[in-house]
């Protein structure tokens, strides 16, 4: 049993109380500061990141305008649930990072923002069409996008060369056929199947597009699920876990396919930068034989994953001109350009101007992320941003479905199953 | 002011009031005492859960105004598929879990009750999947049943039973069910085995004593002095572990997050879920809600069974 002695319990009444009124008076102490701004974050799968914005960013901008810029990480995750609270209660940090549609989520909670928009873009050679996709809500900018966070490709050279392939395969087709021999290798491919955040939509979604299926149709309303594109997909995807992949993909969440890469049980996965940046750190010999390509092309094209990052400014923030004169000073070039070199190409911007920018050059395996960004897209797509996309992901209705074929499901089963969520969810049965 | 002549008569049948006095009466004193407990659970129990019966009758997204929609979220959970996966899902682990956790806690007890060497020191050991945070022991028990680094899979192939990698743990959709459930029942047997001890404690050896004389054998005393006086303790203790399994949330959510297609989805995860990833708080609250009175009847189902003999 743990013993307190009387002294320290005291000490630590004490300092509990000390911490709690603290806590307590912090927000007002802030509230009072008339320039002083809170910038939430996610941690950042690359800490220089988020240091270079604490260390310098915020540092130079208080140097030169005297407004405090503090800097506020959320461990990876519990963004949305931050941003909720933060939206719900009306307090909290001045201005967030909001992905996937979450500007339209919380858009009467969120400020604004088309002037400073439509200037970044007219300074930096202007906006990739896909970073309005996620974030212009009624013809409003209710966020400025500043990086897509690509999911690529990732695969051992080694051992594809081993089974006769110099360059990663181009289509599905071909990417099950050097699969199969891959596994009989004993290099089996592992892609996110089970209920994560990021790597299991990473590789589905565009799997379910480039085969030429859809959710719903640019109206947002007709459900359009059930169609033999889909089913193809569905076959597809059940051929390409059971003939190449490990087992276990069904349960994966994010972490899984990177622990599984990076200690060589897999031989192909679908993923952000961060295999390979981790590789570079801690297995560099295994970092010269890993290659990023784009994903392979169906019978209807090839497509990516939209995975938008964006400031928003809350409703709440006392001083909106505060905040949007700092998002505007962000977005110039002096300070975005070594912010995103710091993190070399893991963030991938959305301004043209950065298309051929130096940290392209630093790691040509990189390169094919900026050339995934123009025909990549949210979850739902085609259809304009909404909550039914929302509920879509939280009730996992097209992971699902493949999945559950991967577990042996019949086509037509899980294609009904799915059509009959996605009704109730779009409310049009 | 009364006159002053009275006052005498008055102090002598009626003492002056004292506060002291008036708190000691026993209809004061009681209320008194209840209060603060139930200001405390008003406040922290009440007002969530009616805020929530509040929210399960609205269409409410996150982040805009609500509007009041009856029982409409209700309707949509009876007609969503994987919503009753998710009933069949809680119910399964729910009770397999509590039976697992009954007898072996039972039997733990038991054999923690006997005279043996470092007695102390193993209760103490015992406790310790209780002590480690959930979240914490979820992680180890996901390196564990990762077939790539599982020492469950890496002794299976060592002792040629399966061929490598092993079974897929968590990603077998009915192996899955049943990985949770062992770490439900791995974590969940300290609390049983501890509070089932402490009652065991309670019973007087005497009791056992004259069962001896009487003839009885060991299952015998088991039977006729140990079970019926343990009901009472058995009682609390499945209908707290019945309420803890059946809400659970992070074992959940870590291990498998209600994956491989729903196989390990619960009314905790499923609910959560669709409130905060999908901003439907109305929903989720209607899905969490749900729990409610399946849980009240199991637990007076278990009261009525259970219920102490009153004529021992």
């Amino acid at each position: 049993m743990i013993s307190v002695s009387r002294g320290s319990r005291r000490e630590f009444l004490k300092r509990t109380a000390l911490g709690a009124a603290g806590t307590l008076m912090a927000p007002s102490i802030v509230r009072a500061a008339p320039r002083a701004l809170t910038m939430m974050h996610e941690s950042s799968f690359i800490p220089p990141f988020d240091a270079f914005f604490k260390n310098k960013l915020a540092a130079a901008y208080e140097k030169a305008t005297g407004v405090k810029v503090n800097y506020d990480i959320v461990s990876v995750g519990g963004l949305l649930t931050r941003v909720t609270t933060a939206a719900e209660n009306g307090t909290g940090p001045d201005m967030s990072t909001v992905g996937f549609n979450w500007a339209y989520l919380f858009d009467e909670k969120l400020i604004d923002v088309s002037d400073i928009a439509e200037e970044i873009g007219k300074d930096s050679g202007g906006w990739y069409d896909n970073a309005k996709e996620a974030v212009v809500v009624n013809g409003k900018w209710k966020a400025i996008p500043y990086a897509n966070i690509g999911q690529l490709m990732n695969w051992r050279t080694d051992w594809f060369k081993e089974a006769g392939y110099e360059k990663f395969p181009d289509t599905w087709d071909e990417l099950l056929e050097a699969g199969i021999k891959l596994k009989k290798n004993g290099h089996p491919f592992g892609f996110e199947l089970g209920h994560g955040f990021g790597d299991n939509h990473g590789w589905l979604y565009p799997l379910l597009w480039s085969y030429g299926g859809r959710e719903v149709e640019a109206d947002g309303k007709t459900i359009v699920i059930d169609s033999d594109e889909t089913a193809r997909a569905v076959d597809y995807c059940r051929r390409l876990y059971k003939e190449t992949m490990l087992e276990d993909c069904l349960a994966w969440t994010d972490v899984s396919n990177n622990k599984a890469f990076l200690s060589e049980q897999i031989s192909c996965t679908n993923n952000a930068e961060s295999i390979l940046w981790a590789a570079k750190k801690d297995f560099p010999e295994m970092a010269k034989v890993i290659d990023q390509s784009q994903n392979p092309k169906g019978p209807k094209g090839r497509f990516h994953m939209l995975n938008p990052q964006a400031h928003a400014i809350f409703a709440h923030t006392p001083d909106k001109q505060v905040a949007k004169d700092f998002l505007r000073w962000l977005m110039k070039p002096e300070q975005l350009g070594p912010w995103y070199d710091i993190a070399v190409t893991y963030y991938q911007p959305f301004l043209h101007k950065y298309d051929d920018a130096a940290m392209w050059k630093v790691e040509p395996r990189n390169i094919p992320f900026r050339d995934a960004t123009a025909s990549a897209h949210l979850p739902g797509w085609p259809a304009p941003l909404s909550r039914a996309q929302s509920e879509t992901i939280a009730k996992y209705v097209v992971i699902d479905m493949f999945a559950k074929a991967c577990t042996g499901k019949s086509t037509k089963d899980v294609i009904a199953e799915a059509k009959a969520q996605l009704q109730q969810i779009y409310k049009t049965a | 002011m009364t006159a002053p002549s009275l006052a005498p008569a008055l102090s002598y049948r009626r003492p002056a009031f004292s506060l002291g006095r008036w708190f000691e009466q026993p209809n004061v004193f009681s209320w008194l005492m209840v209060t603060p407990p139930v200001l405390f659970l008003a406040a922290l129990v009440g007002y969530p859960f009616f805020y929530g019966i509040w929210l399960s009758l609205m269409n409410r997204p996150v982040a805009s105004e609500g509007t009041f929609i009856g029982f409409a979220n209700y309707v949509q959970a009876w007609h969503d598929p994987v919503f009753w996966q998710v009933v069949l899902n809680t119910f399964v682990y729910t009770a397999v879990a509590t039976l697992l956790k009954m007898f072996g806690g039972l039997g733990l007890a038991l054999v923690m009750n006997q005279d043996f060497r470092f007695k102390n020191l193993t209760r103490a050991l015992l406790l310790l999947p209780f002590i480690v945070p959930t979240v914490l022991s979820t992680i180890a028990w996901q390196w564990i049943l990762d077939p790539a680094f599982s020492i469950v899979n890496w002794t299976l192939v060592a002792l040629n039973l399966v061929t490598p990698p092993g079974p897929s743990w968590l990603g077998n959709p009915h192996l899955a069910m049943g990985s949770l459930i062992v770490v439900n029942v791995w974590r969940g047997l300290p609390f049983y085995a501890i509070t089932l001890l402490a009652g065991l404690q309670t019973i007087s050896p005497e009791l056992y004593e004259a069962a001896t004389i009487d003839g009885a054998t060991t299952w015998d005393r088991f039977r006729f002095v140990t079970l019926p006086l343990m009901k009472p303790v058995i009682f609390i203790v499945t209908m707290f572990s019945v309420i803890f399994t059946f809400a659970d949330f992070q074992l959940i959510y870590v291990l498998t997050h209600g994956g491989p297609a729903n196989a390990t989805q619960v009314f905790a995860t499923y609910a959560f879920d669709i409130a905060m990833t999908g901003g439907q708080f109305g929903q989720g609250a209607a899905i969490a809600l749900t729990m409610v009175p399946p849980l009240a009847l199991l637990i007076l189902a278990m009261a009525l069974y259970l219920r102490p003999d009153k004529t021992t």
